[in-house]
């Protein structure tokens, strides 16, 4: 589902975000990714949704070729990503109900589609009742969970979270991983970036470690 | 995306996966899209009365400003043009020109191939027709002595060229009752060619404004873009195009220029009221019955699509500038 070749990224000013990165993620894997700040695991995750391109090598995404993909389809690359972030990037100015059917709407979905969608979403993450508020009034493990939701309601067949616990306590971040999990489970490919080192080693995944912008460690969970 | 495209196992319940998207699926998204986007923006706009009033007020002078003055150029044409395939002359007589002699000399020039018809206006009756006019009834009666001399008043046929006007004039000018002979052609083609200008530069000064227009919408909606920059950006990660992030604000800046026309509409309309006293009182004055030639229904529908279109225009100017700025992953 993913493939790295021989993948470099090279920043304006000169800095090697990644040197010389190969790997491989089948579909429906679930992989963590670690390493220290800066050692290019957010590089990696914005290659993969094409924030970035990389400088040399080749990037792959459900078998097309990113390098030669034109800006008039990444939207549509996107449409097939479901992306969680650390700090969850919900909108206020609208309801958790609008947050979460904003990439329906985007991909142009039928408004009756789209409220029974919004609701499959909400009711996996177990906050139905909360449709109504504004995710401002909710916790922060509630609004990680809209994200999430916001992240699946479209079914991508790849999901990528970048920290998704990063501001959670233990018990909420391992419901987050649960959760994730879960849709693994059901096909979709999933790759995690964390820190949170104990939490990967109970999740016993493959594990990817980046250290300088290179792959040190690609395997078990045993090596931590 | 060859694998992408397989049917995922379904996390989510019963659905139906993301290829139910038919293309007339998508052809109905957009044009929903369109009515969300021009709703949306609109409801923005009322939630900040104030602020986009002012942009519309702006807006309105802006394109009122020319509106009016092509009124006013209009108006003056439209008189001119009345009297314009009229030439005429006006004939001053020697003021010890005694009435019986000015009618004879009258009964002799409508005899010319010329003239269509005269009319002698005495020294009296200009001096009343004056009177009305200026309403200096008292300074004329400190005068005592009527001042003005008695004219013939000639309307030549409408074929007389310049050069047989010129002829007939030096004609006039030589016989000894005359006193002096005005032309009324040449001060209306003087105010034909002061018009012309007018209009130019009426048109140079609608230019000028509606590039200001065009200014105006588009800070606004920079200024627009700014403020939702987040929102841009969660879209666009989660895979919204071009397209779909520009349309609200396309449709903010269609929303500035029709409610900017629409106002500057009422700003004419105002003015027109305004004049249309006065202009009454003047035409009456004349003996005429002119009343002021307003906007047609025409010229509301062009002014109201001109500034739409300026809206968009500005609004697009805008986006493209901006919105590429922001994209994720910076």
């Amino acid at each position: 589902m993913i493939q790295l070749h021989n993948v470099s990224k090279r920043y304006p000013g000169g800095f090697d975000a990644l040197s010389n990165l190969s790997l491989e993620i089948d579909a429906g894997e679930m992989v963590f990714l670690t390493g220290h700040s800066g050692a290019g695991k957010s590089t990696l995750l914005k290659l993969i949704m094409l924030m970035e391109r990389a400088t040399r090598g080749q990037v792959l995404v459900g078998g097309e070729n990113l390098n030669k993909m034109p800006a008039r389809k990444i939207p549509f690359l996107r449409r097939q990503i479901g992306v969680v972030f650390q700090n969850h990037q919900l909108l206020f100015d609208r309801s958790v109900y609008e947050n979460i059917a904003l990439p329906l709407v985007i991909a142009g979905f039928d408004p009756r589609d789209i409220g029974r969608r919004v609701r499959a979403a909400l009711d996996k993450v177990g906050l139905l009742s909360k449709e109504k508020l504004n995710p401002i009034a909710l916790s922060g493990g509630e609004q990680q969970r809209v994200g999430i939701a916001r992240a699946v309601v479209n079914k991508p067949p790849v999901l990528l979270a970048d920290e998704p616990t990063g501001n959670l306590d233990p018990k909420l971040s391992a419901e987050i991983m649960t959760l994730l999990q879960q849709f693994n489970e059901v096909g979709v490919t999933v790759m995690i970036a964390s820190h949170d080192l104990d939490l990967v080693k109970r999740m016993n995944k493959r594990l990817l470690t980046l250290e300088g912008g290179q792959l040190v460690h690609d395997g078990s969970v045993e090596v931590l | 995306m060859s694998q992408a495209d397989k049917p995922l196992p379904d996390a989510l319940g019963r659905g139906a996966s993301l290829k139910q998207l038919t293309v007339a699926n998508l052809w109905r998204a957009y044009y929903r899209h369109h009515i969300a986007s021009a709703k949306d923006s609109l409801s923005r706009l009322w939630q900040q009365p104030l602020s986009s009033l002012m942009t519309w007020l702006v807006i309105a002078i802006a394109l009122a400003l020319p509106q009016v003055l092509a009124i006013a150029v209009s108006n003056i044409d439209q008189l001119g043009q009345g009297w314009q395939g009229r030439p005429g002359l006006s004939v001053y007589l020697h003021k010890h020109i005694k009435a019986a002699k000015a009618e004879a000399l009258l009964a002799q020039l409508q005899g010319d191939a010329l003239v269509v018809e005269g009319a002698y206006i005495s020294p009296s009756q200009a001096l009343a027709e004056f009177e009305q006019a200026s309403g200096m009834s008292d300074v004329l009666a400190g005068l005592g002595d009527n001042p003005l001399p008695g004219v013939l008043q000639l309307s030549l046929i409408d074929e007389a060229g310049l050069e047989q006007v010129k002829v007939l004039r030096q004609q006039l000018q030589q016989r000894p009752e005359v006193a002096q002979v005005d032309v009324d052609l040449q001060w209306l083609q003087r105010l034909q060619q002061i018009l012309e200008l007018g209009k130019r530069l009426n048109w140079l000064l609608a230019g000028l404004l509606a590039l200001g227009v065009l200014l105006i919408v588009g800070n606004t909606i920079r200024l627009a873009i700014a403020a939702r920059k987040e929102e841009i950006l969660v879209v666009k990660t989660l895979g919204g195009t071009n397209a779909f992030v520009r349309r609200p604000f396309l449709y903010t800046g269609i929303w500035y220029g029709l409610g900017g026309g629409l106002l500057a509409l009422l700003l004419t309309q105002l003015c027109l009221w305004a004049l249309s006293g006065p202009v009454a009182k003047l035409a009456g004055s004349y003996g005429s019955d002119y009343s002021l030639l307003g906007l047609g229904l025409a010229d509301c529908g062009f002014l109201l699509l001109a500034s739409s279109v300026l809206g968009w225009l500005g609004a697009g100017l805008a986006v493209g500038r901006h919105l590429a700025a922001i994209e994720p992953g910076d």
